[in-house]
């Protein structure tokens, strides 16, 4: 994590006003000038998440297959590969495995990760003796690329889930130490939700040190995901998590940084 | 709002478009119009919305098996002619009580035999024909009562008597129907749906000898041009794709109106789609593809994370219809002539004891290691979504447990029982002795495979090992389990559920002591219990006026009677309702177990509406 001294602080604060938006909804054209600007990365992936809907009824897969790669900014990119996740909707599960697994750039391969979910989460088989847990997470472990381990990752938690099989503490053990990298955060981003539950539930204040200081990545990624969740749902404006941002640029850890970027993507998008 | 259609490959045939020839609807609000003041004392938490675009929703299973409500036999049916019809009376969206709906009042005679009911004036079918009470007439003489005709709903409107209600025409607008018996419950029998008399009245034998009897039972098939079907719901059947779609499209001539005087429903069109699994809709709702969901309280914890990027907000409600309890088998062994087992009979039969199990039962630890925390103590045996469940403060009125009978977890509470009896553990080994010093041990059983009741039964060994009984826990299948409830009186503890419903008197055949499921205690039939006799009164009192507030005391004071006296089953924890509503559909309050027309968790869909984009 870098240090940013005070003179870092105010040459940023100085840029504030480029991204602050006074009224009411935010223009493609706006979000486009905000996702170009990668002063704070965070804030111009907030505004390319909250691009990607538009960009998907806009342009073509090709056209974002290349954005996705060739993007000036973090911002840019990031709006093409989520508009690509809504478009690769339509693909089938050998199509999408194939992007997973092949040299595509990590950006093209990411956009795939959500679709295939459909298949894997409820993929059967055949095969003798086939339980669909243990295949999701061998390829969890096993998978060739990051990509698709951690689509496996996520489909085998949302399975867990779903069969009732968690609970948070037993999430918290997973999301600490876990067999690959990918599983340990698919278990974090599945406390998550454990933690918005009234029997686990976690305050603000606690999600934010979970996210800032958790001992894993898997723990520090359940704070993440939860702690977006409550900055939605509070008064913070755009602005103000935005300020956020500046002001906690290189002082915070990624997955607390995440937070408020998935929390001002949303306040862009409405 | 981005919706996703669902274009299948290889579209199935499509059956015939419907309700292309409807009518203009009506020229101005007919004089028997029903206004729902929504927002106001009888409709909480809802608002007045307004008209305009489809709402996407989904179904598991399969399609519907043809749409004729009378001749059904299945909710894949049900749940689309509930759409499309409605009944005399009806169960209110919000509080579950019985209220007028295609007649504007009823009165009850003095001797309670006769009802007689005011239908709404002015009102059309979807054909612009009149609805008058030769339709109510036709539904239940022509229909219901014949022999004929294949319908369940014959069975559900027999009298304990074993009579028929007697329904006739008094005018065009008002019907009588007279019973042998004072009977409450019957009104839940007349939310039957009403058939429209000038459509189908050729196709019944005994009014047209034309036909050969028995034609009626293939009316109003899959094979039906669905601009056949007539109906006075808030949505007419457009198109069906056979097991993939359904499409539903408003009823011009529906004849409820806000207080605003816009005509319901809100939502122009419904499409459903008919899918494989929960799975898949837990997937069309994540992506957007559908718009509301009546979740499984497992998926909770995935949505919960999800819910302020994507824009939807799970609703957790209070209880679902059912209960999940342990029981002692009162009578066990009660024809051998066997000291030890007469013992543990008589300890079963100590109300001392079944009151120590209930404040040993920690109900926080089964709610949050099963339920992980979607769920509630239960104390009655009635369901809270019924309007006479005794929590509710009055008929149908909100759910405040200022009565409920509370077992907290206190182990002090439950040892202290105990030790009154005399049973106590007289040699430190942690488990309690009867007097002859044979230890308290019994036998727990519940059908194997069902992980909640095993969680449950696990969980309920822990906490009665903590006040000194010994517990063995053996689950068995659910066959050898029904014997030996029913059958032999050999088991001694038992964990288990029964389902549950709107009226109390739907649990006669198991709270009452000639009830055929009266399992923990059969003998009651011939040594009942005081109380046991105070409920069999208090049973048939309660079906017996049709006060519905007069029938809530007297169902308050039962079930308050079975929490303290009785303890037959000691309840433990309901599920709550769980649902996920994209927060662009407006009136999402009204989603409850209770509004849904078919047995699902459902959507009282005439009501919500697309909120315009600020």
């Amino acid at each position: 994590m870098k240090g940013f001294g005070l003179r870092t602080l105010v040459i940023l604060a100085g840029v504030v006003a480029l991204f602050s938006l006074v009224g009411a909804a935010y223009t493609v054209t706006q979000l486009e000038a905000i996702a170009s600007n990668e002063l704070v990365p965070e804030i111009s992936a907030a505004a390319g998440m909250a691009l990607a809907s538009s960009y998907a009824q806009t342009m073509t897969a090709s056209d974002l297959e290349a954005l996705a790669v060739n993007g000036a900014t973090i911002g840019l990119r990031t709006a093409a590969s989520e508009a690509l996740s809504i478009l690769y909707r339509s693909k089938t599960e050998d199509e999408l495995t194939a992007i997973l697994t092949g040299d595509a750039d990590p950006m093209i391969r990411a956009a795939a990760i959500d679709p295939i979910q459909k298949y894997l989460f409820t993929k059967t088989s055949d095969a003798e003796g086939f339980v669909l847990t243990d295949y999701l997470k061998d390829l969890a472990v096993n998978g060739t690329t990051h990509e698709m381990r951690l689509a496996a990752a996520e489909a085998y938690y949302l399975r867990l889930t779903v069969n009732g099989k968690l609970s948070a503490s037993a999430l918290e053990a997973q999301a600490t130490t876990n067999d690959s990298a990918e599983l340990e955060y698919a278990a974090g981003q599945t406390l998550a939700g454990f933690y918005l539950m009234s029997a686990a539930a976690k305050t603000q204040a606690q999600l934010e040190e979970l996210a800032q200081n958790g001992a894993s990545e898997g723990l520090r990624v359940a704070g993440s995901v939860a702690l977006s969740t409550k900055l939605i749902d509070s008064s913070l404006t755009a602005q103000e998590m935005e300020n956020t941002l500046l002001a906690d640029f290189g002082a915070k850890s990624q997955e607390y940084l995440d937070a408020y970027k998935v929390a001002l993507a949303t306040r862009f998008s409405s | 709002m981005k919706k996703t259609v669902l274009l299948l490959a290889g579209l199935a045939l499509l059956l015939a478009v419907g309700a292309t020839a409807l009518g203009q609807g009506y020229a101005a609000m007919p004089e028997g119009a029903k206004i729902v003041n929504l927002g106001g004392p009888d409709w909480p938490g809802l608002e007045p919305g307004v008209r305009g675009g489809t709402f996407y929703s989904s179904v598991f299973g399969s399609g519907p098996k043809k749409w004729n409500d009378v001749t059904s036999h299945e909710t894949t049916t049900t749940r689309y002619t509930g759409v499309f019809l409605r009944g005399l009376v009806t169960l209110h969206a919000v509080s579950g009580a019985i209220t007028p709906e295609l007649a504007e009042s009823y009165e009850v005679s003095e001797d309670g035999l006769t009802i007689t009911f005011h239908l709404r004036k002015g009102i059309l079918w979807s054909d612009g024909e009149p609805f008058t009470a030769d339709d109510v007439v036709f539904t239940y003489n022509d229909l219901v009562f014949n022999e004929d005709v294949e319908t369940d709903a014959r069975d559900v409107m027999t009298l304990p008597d074993g009579s028929f209600p007697k329904v006739e025409k008094v005018d065009d607008y008002t019907v009588n129907i007279t019973l042998s018996m004072v009977f409450r419950p019957i009104f839940y029998s007349l939310t039957q749906n009403i058939m429209p008399e000038h459509k189908l009245a050729q196709y019944v034998h005994k009014l047209n000898p034309d036909v050969e009897a028995g034609t009626f039972n293939g009316v109003w098939g899959l094979d039906t041009d669905l601009s056949e079907l007539c109906g006075l719901g808030a949505y007419l059947i457009e198109s069906y794709e056979p097991d993939q779609q359904v499409v539903m499209v408003r009823n011009p001539y529906y004849y409820v109106y806000d207080q605003n005087g816009t005509q319901l429903p809100y939502y122009d069109k419904i499409v459903e789609t008919i899918v494989a699994s929960q799975d898949v809709q837990l997937l069309q709702l994540r992506n957007g593809e559908i718009d509301a969901w009546g979740c499984r309280p497992s998926d909770v914890p995935i949505l919960k994370r999800e819910e302020a990027t994507k824009g939807f907000k799970v609703i957790i409600g209070s209880g679902v219809y059912g209960t999940l309890w342990i029981s002692f088998n009162q009578d066990y062994a009660m024809d051998e002539d066997d000291p030890a087992k007469a013992q543990l009979r008589n300890l079963f039969r100590d109300i001392r004891f079944r009151q120590a199990v209930s404040y040993a039962m920690d109900k926080q630890s089964i709610i949050d290691n099963l339920y992980n925390g979607l769920a509630k103590p239960q104390w009655s045996p009635v369901s809270t979504p019924s309007p006479f469940y005794a929590g509710r403060d009055s008929y149908g009125g909100p759910i405040t447990e200022k009565d409920a009978v509370v077992y907290e977890y206190d182990l002090d509470k439950a040892n202290a029982l105990l030790d009154d009896i005399g049973i106590v553990d007289t040699n430190g080994d942690g488990v309690r002795e009867f007097p002859d010093g044979a230890p308290v041990e019994f036998e727990l059983n519940t059908n194997s495979g069902n992980t909640l009741r095993e969680g449950f039964c696990l969980i309920m060994k822990e906490d009665l090992e903590k006040i000194g009984l010994k517990v063995n826990y053996n689950p068995v299948d659910f066959n050898t389990l029904v014997t030996r409830l029913l059958g032999d009186t050999l088991y001694q503890a038992v964990v288990l559920g029964l389902t549950g419903g709107d009226d109390p008197n739907g649990g006669a055949n198991v709270y009452k002591t000639d009830g055929g499921l009266h399992f923990w205690h059969y003998d009651a039939a011939n040594n009942p219990y005081e109380y046991e006799k105070k409920i069999d009164e208090l049973m048939n009192a309660g079906v017996s006026t049709y006060d519905n507030d007069e029938a809530f005391e007297i169902y308050k004071e039962y079930q308050i009677l079975f929490a303290t006296q009785d303890l037959g089953m000691n309840f433990s924890v309901n599920q709550a309702f769980t649902y996920v509503i994209y927060d662009y559909v407006g009136n999402a309050a009204i989603a409850s177990p209770i509004t849904s027309p078919t047995a699902d968790n459902g959507l009282g869909r005439e009501f919500v509406f697309q909120k315009p984009q600020s």
